[in-house]
């Protein structure tokens, strides 16, 4: 039986994604990625962010469409993001894929966009079921999750403060690095000496909750007293220092999980997890554990439609869907 | 020819279906943050009420704005989403204009004022010619301030009408030849008057050519006071 064909729209932060998704087979996944209004400010400005989803929002779908092949009445449901995220940017992809499925009378589903991020691993990786333990980092969000099953989550931790993505974002502009700061840093730790400094790993009491502002600051205090010394270090190793602080936190209290819960099973999602150092360490851990990792390309770590489609797959063969008069919700929580 | 508007530009949240002689149907509701709940289930309500089908909708009209921003850009998607699924095109219409064509009675000179919040009003002066009414100046962002002067150097009688409640008193302080009256919001009703005497001129948009009205810059700020730019390594900035 061939599964459903859904059109996922991704609208809840700076990325305006669209995709058409049939089971595991992505047949169009488009992208207007506005890091370029964005770079300017060093981060997501909310209002910039909901200006470029409403011009983007027809061309991707357009295009979407268009490189699936597809007629929009051939779909069999229509998908978005309902939250959490920035209400302006949510309710233009909202908007318009309510709008669309009404028109089209179809079914619609309003998706959790970290459900998306959970679903995503699964759409190259079909043997990923859970239970499983999540690392779901980005620029906005930084949690472990505990997946017992499908549509049944338990948030085992989150960070204190600054999200992972932006710790790396904050730091990079600090360093004069641009926007966004966890490409940024990746790229120039290339080479780099991690080990020139130890930076902090903040909350080792606690097992599963992150707190990155400490790092920031610490980071800071470093370079000042260096550049008042007139001895700072070659970039790619403050860099690496940096990555490696962050990376370290990440994959420690990821698998303080699966060893905690028994579970033999990672994923990951989020901007962050495109990280290259993140996920060589991610998959060195997971193998002298013995634990499986099923981390998604780069481009379904970050956000996109197709993730949301696949979520969205899950909500509608579960009967799940959203009636008309249900709005965006900024403040979504997992498995609440 | 079967038209639907959509108005999502102010606190009143409206929808209408008609053709060039006839409302068909129409719902509205005022809540300054609902837009995105009413939308849907409001034209749904409407379709059935009036049995009209979706593949039945001709042009599709929508108020661009000034207003609202999250509002404006949740009814210009729905209006995108629509016209794009049953190949229809778009008729776009300021709040400015929607509001003036609807307090056009009389002789006055008209001045529709929609709150933008953050102490700024949009506005425009229209003056009313057979049939409706043109624009007779510049639309602008002014305070309340800057709307006192406006209208004061007005030498005709005026009408001010549009979202006014929420002006200081002093607005209209010493303010002889002006007469405060209605439509407080624009509304999806006008909307179809209008939508309808574009259609005969063939002044359509496609919908991925429609963009907001906003009249303001965005706010762009990032409360970072504790970062600088500076860059410890000099040309690393990729
Ligand atoms: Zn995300």
């Amino acid at each position: 039986m061939s599964r459903p064909l859904i059109l996922g729209i991704e609208t809840s932060c700076d990325e305006t994604g669209v995709a058409v998704v049939s089971g595991n087979e992505i047949l169009a996944t488009v992208l207007s990625s506005q890091v370029d209004e964005h770079s300017r400010f060093g981060g997501v400005v909310p209002e910039v962010a909901a200006r470029a989803h409403v011009e983007a929002i027809r061309p991707m779908v357009h295009m979407a469409l268009r490189q699936a092949g597809v007629h929009s009445d051939q779909l069999d449901a229509v998908a978005a993001t309902r939250g959490p995220g920035l209400v302006g940017a949510l309710m233009v992809g909202y908007s318009f894929a309510k709008a669309m499925a009404w028109t089209l009378d179809t079914p619609f589903v309003g998706v959790d966009h970290m459900e998306g991020h959970l679903f995503a691993p699964r759409l190259e990786h079909t043997e990923f079921e859970p239970p499983a333990i999540v690392l779901l980092a980005s620029g906005g969000h930084s949690q472990i999750v505990h997946v017992r099953n499908w549509g049944e989550y338990e948030i085992l931790g989150a960070t204190i403060d600054d999200a992972a993505g932006e710790a790396f974002d904050k730091i990079a502009r600090f360093m004069g690095l641009g926007f966004p700061g966890g490409p940024a840093i990746d790229k120039a730790a290339d080479g780099g000496d991690p080990d020139i400094v130890r930076f902090p790993r903040a909350l080792r009491d606690q097992p599963y909750n992150f707190s990155f502002s400490g790092l920031k600051t610490s980071v800071i205090t470093y370079l000042e007293k260096a550049k008042a010394s007139n001895s700072v270090p070659p970039l790619p190793d403050v860099a690496a220092a940096v990555q490696e602080a962050i990376v370290d936190v990440l994959v420690a209290k990821t698998f303080n999980a699966t060893t905690a819960t028994g579970v033999n099973r990672v994923a990951g999602g989020g901007g962050v997890l495109a990280n290259r150092r993140l996920r060589s360490k991610l998959q060195a851990e997971a193998d002298k554990r013995g634990v499986a990792l099923h981390l998604p390309s780069p481009a379904l770590c970050t956000d996109n439609g197709a993730m949301i489609a696949a979520a969205g797959e899950f909500r509608l063969e579960r009967g799940e869907t959203t009636p008309w008069g249900l709005d965006v919700s900024s403040s979504l929580r997992l498995g609440s | 020819m079967k038209i639907l508007a959509i108005d999502t530009a102010t606190s009143a949240s409206s929808i209408a279906l008609g053709d060039e002689d006839q409302l068909a149907a129409m719902s509205i509701k005022v809540d300054r943050r609902g837009h995105g709940g009413f939308l849907v289930p409001a034209i749904d309500f409407a379709f059935r009420s009036a049995g009209w089908k979706p593949g039945d909708i001709e042009v599709v009209a929508v108020d661009i704005g000034p207003g609202l921003f999250t509002g404006i850009r949740a009814g210009i998607s729905t209006a995108q989403a629509i016209a794009a699924a049953v190949g229809a095109p778009i008729v776009t219409v300021s709040s400015l204009t929607a509001l003036a064509v609807r307090a056009a009675t009389g002789r006055r000179r008209i001045w529709p004022v929609v709150d933008i919040r953050r102490g700024q009003y949009a506005t425009r002066p229209f003056r009313p010619v057979p049939g409706g009414v043109a624009p007779d100046g510049p639309a602008e962002i002014v305070s309340a301030d800057g709307l006192h002067n406006l209208i004061d150097s007005d030498a005709e009688d005026t009408l001010l009408v549009g979202d006014t409640e929420g002006l200081p008193s002093s607005t209209f302080r010493g303010l002889h030849r002006v007469k405060k009256g209605r439509p407080r919001y624009p509304s999806a009703d006008v909307l179809l008057e209008i939508a309808a005497m574009h259609a005969r001129n063939d002044n359509f948009v496609m919908p991925e050519e429609v963009r907001p009205l906003y009249m303001r810059e965005p706010d762009a700020q990032i409360n970072w006071s504790d970062f600088r730019n500076e860059g410890v390594w000099p040309g690393a900035e990729g």
